[in-house]
């Protein structure tokens, strides 16, 4: 299905990934952190379907671990569940770590999501006008890559058809890569023929901007800004304020993770609205 | 005034300042004029386009003098040079910097500092003009070659060039989309009135609608003619490159006729009319008949059935082929219908899910991979560099084998003993192809399988390559080749099978396959088809018509 979020300004998309994971990382009050996985675990399955299901099966048993790992390294904490090589091991810390690990795990969502929505070329063009060398340079690298997978394999494909390739696989490797990097060089200097031949660095270089901000990406962004800056002032205020070593003590749950809540449910909620949309048009034919 | 004009320009490589890479060129071209550049590979062609703009010219010696539109070419400032003059190179891939159509299409105006509006309005036309609307948020690497070479094209129409210099554009496509793409360049040229200047081995495609040939040989230009004429010149001195002439030309110089050359299939039918007012009385080369003896097989194909992924749709669908010891078979087909992957099925490289591979009689399984590689079989694949690792061409050799005899033996049979100490990435298209074959044979291989390996070569090298082809067949190898290009497979194959949807449809001797075709045939066979029958080769056709000339006197 169409994401509609991703169909914004990149500008739009970035901030909102950029306030999404920033408080990510800062927040450990169990609530904002129940919020955000939530939140990005249902847009991140929303966005890659089983794909996503699959990676979200992989994160699982990693934070778990980690959670569970954490007390044996920090022992802090007043109640001792039980000894382990002669350490406590604490019901604080394991919390500590179940936080730590929740922090880990929206990182992995966000980004998840961040994949699929911010496409590399979105990403540079973002920059394409601050900084064109390095955007032009990122876009490179993006082209790169797939053109040197695909060398690679057919390198390793004709000389499996010489018989080359049994003897030694660090031997035939060293071959392979070999054989890749005069190619890359080879066709580096026509890549580097072709831009000059095409003007590049004759003059102040522009960016074709292919994004244009739209009445409702402006929208979009103010409504960005004032969540963003709400959940900002209460975490001021001291909402989020988590203590969970040697005791754990938490700061009452307020209307500022109720903005939270509302700013992370932004894509799928415009994705709602766009379904719904859909279904009205429908209906009046 | 001339559009440009080249005066008396000579240039040496700072590697060998006694020979002259270019020697006293005078060239002039006139605005809008097309005009193609031929000669053998090493002759200086790209070396004289390279010329033609400043940043991309080679360091040299270099004296005489170039003018653009009546300005010395180095008083044209850089940012007019990148704007107006237009350079199309030969990789259609390693062209391309950006990784979006759209951004690839603007990359010439971002770099000149174009604002927005211009920009927009620009690409929005180019995309139009060329087609490209439809794939124009697609990534680069999901394009076919084709369409990376008009993509190259049309960034650089974006800049409105007044002159358009390609350099071998279509070398690395396939016959189908290369006359698109020289389609393409005509279009531009008579309905912009841009100024062409175009190397090309196809000259088929060119030939008609070009202004101009040049014929440039060892650095020097030997004729600047009409295409018309050139033909006549190239003829009477016994030049290489006439072979690289279009049909229609060969038959009729072939045939000594005189007047008006025919330049087109259109033409060459026409003119064979008139000569031929009346049925002609000998109208066909006598075939040998299909001999019923048995054949011992080198290979056979049964059945097979292939595909990448389990819900990837199947490539091979039931391919059967049988290959008879010693013979070079060809297959033809277009693009993408899965003879490459036939020839990765042989060798191993892909796993048919069903049927069945028989190399001389005994099923690939059974080979164990030493016994398989070493002396049975092997593969040249479509791009010749895959294949070297080392810094030298010898040192590639020598990965192969350490005996020099045989190093000395493949390296006389493949025509490369000057090479051997060249690096592999230095050489030329052509002698890529031998230098790959020379490691290729150096396996000892009984069944040698060739993936395309008339691309990107000229006519010169194809002669070279058929004779090595011959030698091999002499001593016993079974050549498997997969190929585009019709002329060569119906000079030299034995053996013809069209491959379409996934299968392998029919096979015959290229006599009785192109012969009964009308459209898959060559030009030899489209231009005579009304008067003789199952004519293939240029050399059928000028058979017939001497001989029949003969019997009306």
């Amino acid at each position: 299905m169409k994401d509609t979020f991703s169909s914004y300004h990149p500008a739009v998309n970035f901030l909102f990934f950029v306030g999404a994971v920033g408080c990510g990382v800062v927040f450990l009050h169990p609530a904002y952190l129940a919020v955000s996985i939530l939140c990005g675990l249902s847009y991140y399955l929303f966005l890659g379907k089983t794909k996503s299901a699959k990676a979200f099966l992989l994160m699982l048993p990693v934070v778990l671990i980690l959670a569970a790992v954490n007390p044996l390294f920090n022992t802090q904490g007043s109640t001792v569940l039980f000894w382990l090589f002669g350490k406590p091991y604490t019901l604080e810390a394991l919390l500590y770590g179940g936080a730590v690990s929740g922090v880990l795990l929206t990182m992995l969502l966000w980004f998840g999501c961040y994949n699929y929505v911010l496409t590399g070329d979105k990403f540079t063009s973002l920059f394409g006008n601050w900084i064109p060398s390095v955007s032009l340079l990122l876009v490179m690298v993006l082209r790169m890559v797939p053109n040197l997978i695909q060398k690679t394999k057919q390198i390793a494909g004709a000389r499996k058809s010489l018989g080359k390739g049994n003897e030694g696989k660090l031997k035939e490797g060293l071959a392979v890569v070999g054989a890749l990097v005069s190619w890359a060089l080879e066709g580096g200097v026509v890549t580097a023929d072709s831009m000059r031949a095409r003007g590049y660095g004759t003059a102040k270089r522009q960016s074709f901007l292919i994004y244009r901000m739209e009445r409702r990406d402006w929208w979009l962004l103010a409504v960005e800004i004032i969540l963003i800056t709400a959940v900002i002032v209460s975490a001021c205020l001291g909402q989020v304020n988590a203590e969970y070593t040697p005791e754990v003590s938490l700061a009452p749950v307020s209307w500022g993770a109720v903005f939270y809540g509302i700013y992370l449910l932004i894509p799928l909620a415009l994705n709602g609205k766009e379904a719904i949309l859909w279904h009205i048009l429908r209906f009046k034919i | 005034m001339a559009h440009i004009k080249i005066q008396n320009l000579i240039f040496s490589y700072p590697t060998s300042m006694d020979k002259k890479a270019l020697d006293d060129v005078c060239i002039s071209i006139e605005q809008g004029e097309y005009v193609v550049l031929c000669g053998k590979s090493g002759s200086g062609k790209t070396t004289l386009l390279r010329q033609l703009k400043t940043v991309l010219a080679p360091h040299g010696k270099k004296s005489g003098e170039i003018f653009f539109s009546g300005v010395p070419l180095e008083q044209v400032s850089q940012l007019e040079q990148s704007a107006k003059i237009g350079y199309v190179m030969q990789n259609p891939d390693d062209q391309i910097v950006t990784d979006k159509v759209w951004h690839e299409l603007a990359f010439g105006l971002e770099s000149l500092g174009c604002d927005q509006k211009v920009m927009r309005a620009r690409v929005a036309e180019m995309a139009c003009y060329f087609g490209i609307a439809d794939w124009f948020h697609k990534d680069v690497s999901t394009l076919s070659g084709g369409q990376k070479q008009l993509l190259n094209l049309a960034s650089i129409m974006a800049m409105q060039p007044e002159v358009l210099i390609l350099d071998e554009p279509t070398s690395q496509l396939d016959p189908i989309a290369a006359s698109d793409f020289l389609n393409t360049v005509r279009k531009i040229n008579t309905e912009l009135g841009t100024t062409v200047i175009i190397t090309e081995h196809r000259l088929e495609d060119i030939f008609p609608y070009a202004d101009r040939a040049i014929i440039m040989d060892g650095g020097k230009v030997i004729a600047n003619d009409s295409p018309r004429s050139i033909g006549r010149l190239l003829y009477l001195e016994n030049n290489d490159m006439f072979t690289a002439m279009p049909t229609p030309v060969q038959v009729f110089y072939g045939t000594k006729s005189s007047g008006d050359c025919p330049l087109t299939v259109r033409e060459g039918r026409r003119w064979l009319s008139r000569s031929f007012p009346e049925a002609p009385a000998i109208n066909q080369i006598p075939c040998a008949p299909a001999s019923d003896k048995q054949q011992d097989i080198a290979l056979s194909l049964k059945e097979l059935w292939f595909r990448y992924e389990k819900d990837s749709p199947d490539i091979l669908r039931c391919v059967n082929a049988e290959v008879p010891k010693g013979s070079l078979y060809a297959i033809v087909g277009s693009n993408g219908v899965g003879k490459s992957t036939t020839l990765k099925a042989i060798c191993g490289i892909c796993r048919p899910y069903r049927g069945k591979v028989k190399i001389f009689g005994k099923a690939i399984e059974k080979y164990k991979p030493s016994e398989l590689f070493g002396g049975c079989l092997a593969m040249l694949p479509q791009d010749p560099k895959s294949l070297f690792v080392k810094k030298t061409v010898r040192e590639d050799l020598e990965e192969m084998t350490r005996e020099e005899s045989r190093i000395a033996e493949v390296a006389a049979i493949c025509e490369i003993e000057h090479l051997l100490n060249s690096h592999p990435y230095d050489l030329s298209g052509g002698e890529q192809q031998r230098c790959a074959l020379a490691k290729v044979l150096l396996t000892d291989p009984k069944l040698l399988l060739l993936d395309e390996p008339t691309k990107g070569i000229d006519s010169f090298f194809k002669e070279k390559l058929s004779k090595i082809l011959c030698k091999l067949k002499d001593r016993g190898v079974t050549v498997v080749m997969v190929s585009h290009d019709v002329e060569f497979c119906a000079k030299y194959a034995d053996l013809v099978s069209m491959f379409f949807d996934g299968q392998i449809l029919t096979t015959d001797t290229p006599r009785r396959f192109f012969g009964g075709n009308s459209f898959y045939t060559t030009a030899a066979c489209r231009m005579s088809k009304h008067l003789f029958r199952k004519a293939v080769t240029a050399e059928d056709v000028i058979g017939l018509y001497l001989q029949n000339k003969e019997v009306q006197e």
